[in-house]
């Protein structure tokens, strides 16, 4: 559990190099939730932003076992 | 990697269908918590759609990520556009973007109509941080409440009272017209209590403790005992009296609240859901029965 909080906070960061990052485990198992905060979503709808966040940690997410089985909340914010 | 052939099939069912979810489970049986939001949401805009079940075909739940660059289901599409997972799909609804994008007229809603009472003024007052974060109430639509300081969003519909703002989202703000805020206190710290004219009558649970200042209180309520002659000669609350048949309840007004109690308040719980089928509105439940009775009120009366 706590290695995945830290593989997404690693994950994010990596494309997100400006970003304040908060991992917090969600509600089970393999939930999480995650708040990103970067001016990188400047200009950029949710879906483009949350894109930005999901393509990060896409390979978290793939295939049954998985470690991050859902996010059940996202949020992006500019500062 | 997305295959041609999947590709080609994930496009043609996008183009084909102006609304199409693509989810856990379907449209009656949804198999996760998620699709099942959005399939709420879906359903309460009256807008038609399509769903897809991930869940049959492994080359389509993997290629719907890729596809869309979205790593979870459900993924609503909308005139061949990606709109969104729960999340968005959530926030789109409450701001009347999503009707906008299903072309559909969001209905008006009105302001509801909010009352509070002094303590839950006070309460409120104390609490705010003064951030700029706002006041929200969240009706959900089983009726469990949200009451919470945070940002304001778009779409909020905004009621003022006692000198406080309110937002709403407009889903919450119609299930809430004539809500009473009320703040109590109780052994444990205060709470806030809050009456809904809109929420539907349903079974409301009684401590033993509770009943038991009803009674010293001289409430007006009736207080049955469901339970067998057996029973009720072993161990029981001598006010209460026995619920045989529908003639027990004959001659009493359906506003007039309603015990019904048992052993451990299982019995009395299923009676109680009756009783409310049949038209009273104030049914209570004493949880834990007479057993709860015995041990927290009246020691004298034996257990079983």
């Amino acid at each position: 559990m706590g290695d995945t909080l830290s593989d997404l906070r690693t994950s994010i960061l990596a494309q997100i190099p400006d970003a304040q990052v908060v991992v917090a485990p969600g509600s089970g198992g393999g939930h999480f939730t995650i708040s990103v905060v970067s001016p990188v979503f400047e200009g950029k709808n949710m879906v483009q932003s949350q894109r930005l966040v999901y393509g990060a940690i896409a390979h978290l997410m793939k295939g049954d076992g998985a470690p991050v089985h859902a996010v059940d909340k996202l949020t992006t914010k500019v500062p | 990697m997305l295959s041609d052939t999947v590709r080609a099939q994930l496009e043609d069912l996008i183009k084909k269908n102006k609304v199409l979810l693509f989810m856990k489970g379907n449209k009656h049986f949804p198999q996760c918590g998620f699709s099942a939001q959005v399939i709420g949401i879906l359903k309460e805009t009256g807008a038609k759609f399509e769903t897809v079940n991930v869940l049959q075909d492994p080359a389509i739940r993997d290629g719907i990520k890729e596809y869309s660059s979205w790593p979870t289901i459900p993924q609503l599409y909308v005139d061949g556009e990606f709109v969104g997972g729960c999340d968005i799909v959530k926030e789109m609804y409450a701001s009347g973007d999503l009707q906008k994008t299903l072309g559909i007229e969001a209905k008006p809603v009105a302001a509801p109509k909010v009352t509070l009472d002094e303590g839950a003024v006070k309460a409120f007052k104390d609490a705010d941080e003064g951030n700029g974060d706002v006041l929200r109430l969240e009706v959900s639509p089983q009726f469990q409440y949200d009451l919470y300081f945070g940002p304001k969003k778009a779409g909020d519909i905004e009621v003022k009272v006692s000198g406080l703002t309110i937002c709403f989202d407009r889903d919450s703000a119609s299930r809430a017209d004539g809500i009473v805020v009320g703040w109590v206190e109780t052994p444990d710290g205060g709470a806030f209590r809050i009456e809904n004219p809109n929420e539907p009558a349903r079974v409301k649970s009684l401590t033993a403790p509770e009943l038991k200042q009803w009674m010293d209180a001289g409430k007006k309520f009736e207080l049955f005992d469901v339970r067998t002659d057996e029973e009720r000669r072993t161990a029981s609350v001598a006010t209460a009296k026995p619920l045989d048949d529908a003639s027990s309840l004959a001659g009493i007004d359906k506003a007039t609240p309603i015990v019904l109690m048992c052993h451990h308040g299982m019995r009395s719980r299923n009676a109680a859901e009756k009783i409310l089928r049949d038209g009273f509105t104030q049914v209570y439940n004493l949880e834990g029965g007479i057993d709860a009775w015995s041990l927290k009120v009246d020691t004298t009366v034996p257990r079983y």
